[in-house]
């Protein structure tokens, strides 16, 4: 199983039309969130799940989207994130093509990589727009108290910005993964196309509907 | 039509009739002039030619009643962390009781958020001003893939009515008992109930969705063509060269000394 098989841009319709749901999905969690008044984001739901349902690309670009969206209508410090977004649906689709989100040492490997991706992709952006906080009140307490007992800006940061992304991620890849499994097969199989190997032929169409 | 989610508003100012393309990289070359100048008097220099475009085209209250509920949390939160622990921080500013400020932190955190109100500014000036229906389109002409403008702008549909479905499914889940407020594990305990049903409805409609593009020709190889074109003038296609060459020239200039 060649990692590159993954990267392979296999865009069928269904894909495409995953794409703007998976981004509607990442709005709603957010928004459900904000709701509920919950200290956590969970505006990535969407990105994770579409990069284990459809691939990297389908995840990578719904994380790039929304990120674009929410940067022209709501909160333009979104936009030099979506970088990292998209990181996030990228490592997703990775993950979903070697099917970690289906075993236990999987899931958490899923979700170690995720905030890998998220903290280590966040910190040179949060050292470069905000001098190394990361505009959450709570992690720049620990930013401040940390700076204060001589720690370099850079792992200050760093840790910053990993005291939201640990629980967020950790509420994301669940939710992503419990959805995932409340899908019918019938309709994951939808999907499957992006997981074909270079040489496993196109299935036939179905003769009748 | 995005209209719950859009902050474009008709007008007729020289902003609103420009083309698409010229308003982007205004936006994107004012946001990357304003990280890469050096020093306060510079960025300050940025933010009142945004203002005056944002004034020019008429839009100035509605910005700054959006934009000040977003930069007051963050001026506030990077004054009080950086003033009071910077590397950089010598110079005593002044103390409250045991918290001593300092004056190179609160430089710092004045140009961070200087910066980031230009970035605001100008990402306001170009949504305030551009349909957002414009700019894939404008993009499509110039040779996005028409799949990519398709998500883009289906997006901007699905996420108000996706919203508004979160909002039925919180009132059919509270009656039926669920507690949506009290306690932090109470409400976090409600998130699942109410993601759960949202996001099986609105994928389970994609593949009909999808049937319904396909039938009207959506995966065809074929060339498609423009309904309209936006106007356009030789004077914005040589600004926007401008605009785009003032990025690497001001990075230059910065290498060279610029202080």
């Amino acid at each position: 199983m060649g990692i590159l098989n993954a990267f392979k841009v296999r865009m069928n319709t269904l894909a495409i039309v995953l794409i703007p749901v998976c981004i509607a999905i990442d709005w709603a969690g957010h928004a459900v969130a904000s709701t509920l008044k919950l200290p956590l984001f969970l505006d990535s739901i969407g990105t994770v799940l579409g990069g284990l349902l459809a691939g990297p690309w389908v995840g990578g670009i719904a994380g790039l989207i929304t990120n674009f969206i929410s940067s022209g209508t709501v909160d333009p410090i979104a936009a030099p994130y979506s970088i990292i977004s998209l990181a996030i649906g990228i490592a997703a689709g990775i993950g979903g093509y070697y099917g970690w989100h289906k075993t236990w040492p999987g899931r958490i490997a899923l979700y170690v990589l995720i905030v890998l991706v998220a903290s280590i992709g966040s910190t040179p952006l949060n050292i470069n727009l905000y001098a190394g906080q990361s505009g959450v009140p709570l992690g720049d307490a620990v930013y401040a108290s940390l700076v204060k007992s001589g720690w370099p800006t850079w792992l200050a940061a760093y840790i910053d910005e990993a005291t939201g992304d640990i629980p967020d991620k950790l509420i994301t890849v669940v939710v992503a993964t419990l959805i995932y499994f409340g899908l019918p097969n019938r309709y994951r199989a939808l999907f499957s196309v992006w997981r074909r190997q270079s040489g496993e032929p196109e299935p036939a169409p179905a003769s009748s509907v | 039509m995005a209209g719950g989610l859009s902050l474009y508003a008709e007008g007729k100012s020289l902003l609103h009739r420009a083309h698409p393309l010229t308003k982007g990289a205004l936006t994107l070359s004012a946001i990357a002039i304003a990280f890469i100048a050096p020093s306060i008097g510079w960025v300050l220099g940025i933010g009142v030619i945004l203002l005056v475009l944002v004034t020019a085209a008429g839009v100035l209250r509605r910005l700054l009643a959006v934009a000040a509920a977003i930069l007051l949390p963050i001026t506030l939160l990077l004054l009080a962390v950086q003033g009071f622990a910077n590397a950089n921080n010598r110079t005593v500013a002044f103390a409250l009781g045991p918290i001593v400020y300092y004056r190179e932190g609160l430089a710092i955190a004045a140009l961070a958020a200087l910066r980031i109100a230009c970035l605001v500014c100008a990402t306001f000036l170009f949504s305030f001003t551009t349909r957002p229906a414009d700019i894939s389109e404008a993009l499509m002409q110039r040779g996005l893939s028409t799949r990519m403008g398709y998500v883009v702008q289906s997006a901007l549909q699905i996420i108000p009515q996706t919203l508004d479905m979160a909002g039925r499914i919180q009132d059919a889940q509270r009656a039926r008992g669920l507690e949506t407020e009290g306690s932090l594990p109470r409400r976090a305990r409600a998130y699942l109930p109410l993601m759960l049903p949202l996001v099986l409805s609105s994928l389970v409609a994609t593949q009909e969705r999808a049937m319904a593009l396909e039938v009207r020709g959506f995966g065809l190889p074929v060339k498609r063509v423009a309904r309209f074109e936006f106007a356009d003038s030789p004077l914005q296609r040589v600004l926007r060269w401008v605009l785009i060459g003032a990025v690497p020239a001001a990075i230059a200039a910065r290498l060279a000394g610029w202080r």
